[in-house]
């Protein structure tokens, strides 16, 4: 730790706290709006028409809103299965087995299969909406590489299963961030701890679950901890590729957000779902990093 | 051995299984961007031409590419800037509180950006930055935090006992930041560049509010706005354009990718 009597510290206080002001100024401005996000949610604010300038105070019932009309409680329903199949289980459980497959594998033919996850990662948002999109509609290779040379008719998956599309779509673009870190993470664990579980006896599966599983916990509940907040309040994505539709069946909290912001104009509302998805990713957030902090 | 060991052949085949239909979107990019004739079908390019290219280069769409060039490098090295001016006295001066101060941050930043979009959007009309400036401004105020954090992380890991020395040899403030401390910080500061960089490189929901005319779109909303509309799809030029958008967040990548990785070890999982 740096100590305070160091004579090269105190010669350059003072330049130091001129070079923070910047900062200071900018995480003030962060502070002020995220005050005046909250203050909106209490208020009947509205994007246009009278309620845009004579706002009124109208405590929580903007909160009470969210549990008594239609739209928040189905669309926390769908974040929470997009969450919990493309991040949870698709891009952790499919980057921790390819990390641990690729543990032996060295020279071009990780660097190849690394690269291909990387794309997915590197591409922007909008160009693999764009991607999905054309990859499966009727005419998408979906189809005329694989459904039609099989003799089936051509299919619209993203007027079907578009739920299913954006987790797809979404655990395709995610995985390399799970794969980096578990990477990582099991090269940090040293060879003769496994060979000493081998030679107790231990199988492969035992050996995973007993050995690896406890050593990388924390680096599980890191990476639980971002893909979780990232996946539960994504936005680009999902919006390109459908909308929230059809209807409202991929309509997350974030476009649910959205659309009664900009779309109906009740920036009260709006304020208060943006607040609710906070709490709730609060509440994740707080679980996860306990699971950091205990004791191996 | 399989866990630990070498690679089975068996196990090479399903690696490269799962590489083939990670790339399989992207080959179908490129095959539909490099052929003027396309029609958005996957097959071999019935003839091969840069037409798709040279219209995703010029008029709006070329405009578009500047947009967001200017939108990323202006916000990264903003964010650079301002996170690293204020991460080094974070770091060395024993300031109560600050680790107190960094988390409650990096928890503020937990808002989805949409949450404060309204008052950014009311700020950003009132100071006359309506536009990519205002993005700037916004995207580097959001960023903040976590360049705060990792930065702050990453000096704590650079020894302090370097800069005492040269300052005992009679080295100024200024000579000792530029000199040892800068080099010092390489990768850490690539990593929180590079992170600025995509993802303003990225940014979808600032620009779609804070831009109004179709040439002062960046390329995310340019590229969404022109396959939203409906009528015949131009898939040649709709590949391509996502070709130009995708390619400088990849290149960046590869460029600093040795960085990157000392980087992340330096950062990535530390508490």
């Amino acid at each position: 730790m740096a100590s305070q009597t160091s004579p090269w510290l105190r010669s350059a206080r003072g330049p130091m706290f001129v070079a923070m002001l910047p900062a200071i100024v900018l995480i003030v401005a962060l502070i002020y709006f995220t005050g005046w996000a909250v203050t909106y949610s209490f208020t009947n604010l509205e994007l246009t028409g009278p309620n845009s300038l004579n706002w009124k105070w109208i405590g929580v019932d903007n909160y009470v809103r969210l549990f008594t009309r239609q739209g928040f409680l189905s669309s926390l329903w769908v974040t929470v299965i997009f969450t919990f199949f493309s991040a949870i289980v698709g891009q952790s459980v499919f980057g921790f087995v390819l990390a641990a497959a690729m543990r032996g594998l060295r020279g071009w033919g990780r660097t190849c299969v690394e690269v291909a996850l990387m794309l997915g990662w590197l591409l922007p948002d909008i160009v693999a909406a764009f991607l999905w999109q054309a990859t499966t509609t009727d005419i998408g290779f979906v189809n005329t590489l694989i459904l039609q040379p099989l003799g089936f008719p051509p299919y619209d998956f993203l007027a079907n299963y578009a739920l299913v599309v954006v987790i797809v779509a979404n655990i395709w673009k995610g995985t390399a961030w799970s794969y980096l870190l578990f990477s990582a993470a099991l090269d940090s664990i040293s060879r003769e701890i496994l060979e000493a579980a081998k030679v107790d006896g231990a199988t492969g599966l035992q050996r995973t679950w007993l050995v690896t599983l406890p050593i990388i916990r924390p680096h599980i509940a890191t990476n639980m901890l971002f893909i979780t907040i990232w996946t539960f309040t994504y936005f680009a994505l999902i919006y390109a590729l459908t909308g929230g539709g059809p209807g409202s069946s991929t309509e997350v909290l974030s476009i649910f957000m959205y659309h009664q912001s900009f779309g109906v104009g009740k920036l009260g509302y709006g304020a208060a779902i943006s607040i609710a998805m906070v709490l709730i990713v609060g509440v994740l957030s707080v679980f996860y990093l306990r699971q950091l902090k205990e004791p191996k | 051995m399989e866990s630990y060991g070498r690679t089975s052949p068996l196990m090479a085949l399903a690696l490269a299984f799962v590489a083939v239909i990670w790339v399989s979107p992207f080959a179908w990019l490129v095959t539909t961007a490099i052929d003027p004739k396309t029609t958005g079908v996957l097959e071999i390019p019935r003839a091969i031409g840069i037409d798709n290219f040279v219209s995703a280069l010029s008029g709006t769409a070329g405009l578009q590419f500047v947009n967001s060039v200017w939108l990323s490098v202006g916000t990264a090295t903003l964010t650079v800037i301002v996170a690293g001016a204020a991460a080094y006295p974070l770091s060395r001066l024993n300031l109560p509180g600050r680790n107190l101060l960094l988390w409650g941050l990096v928890l503020l930043r937990l808002l989805p950006s949409a949450g404060i979009i309204v008052p950014l959007y009311f700020s950003a009309l009132s100071l006359h930055v309506l536009n990519n400036v205002g993005v700037m401004l916004a995207l580097t105020v959001l960023n903040l935090p976590f360049a705060l954090l990792l930065l702050k992380n990453f000096f704590d890991s650079v020894p302090i006992e370097l800069e005492e020395a040269a300052y005992v040899e009679g080295a100024n403030v200024w000579q000792i930041v530029t000199q040892i401390v800068m080099p010092l910080s390489r990768s850490g500061v690539a990593v929180v560049w590079f992170f600025s960089f995509t993802s303003a490189w990225n940014e979808f929901l600032l620009p779609l509010i804070f831009a109004r005319t179709d040439t002062a779109f960046p390329m995310s909303v340019g590229l969404f706005a022109a396959f939203g509309q409906h009528g015949a799809v131009d898939y040649g030029f709709l590949a391509a354009y996502s070709l130009v958008y995708a390619a400088p967040a990849v290149i960046v990548y590869f460029l600093l990718r040795r960085n990157l990785n000392t980087g992340f070890a330096g950062v990535g999982v530390k508490g």
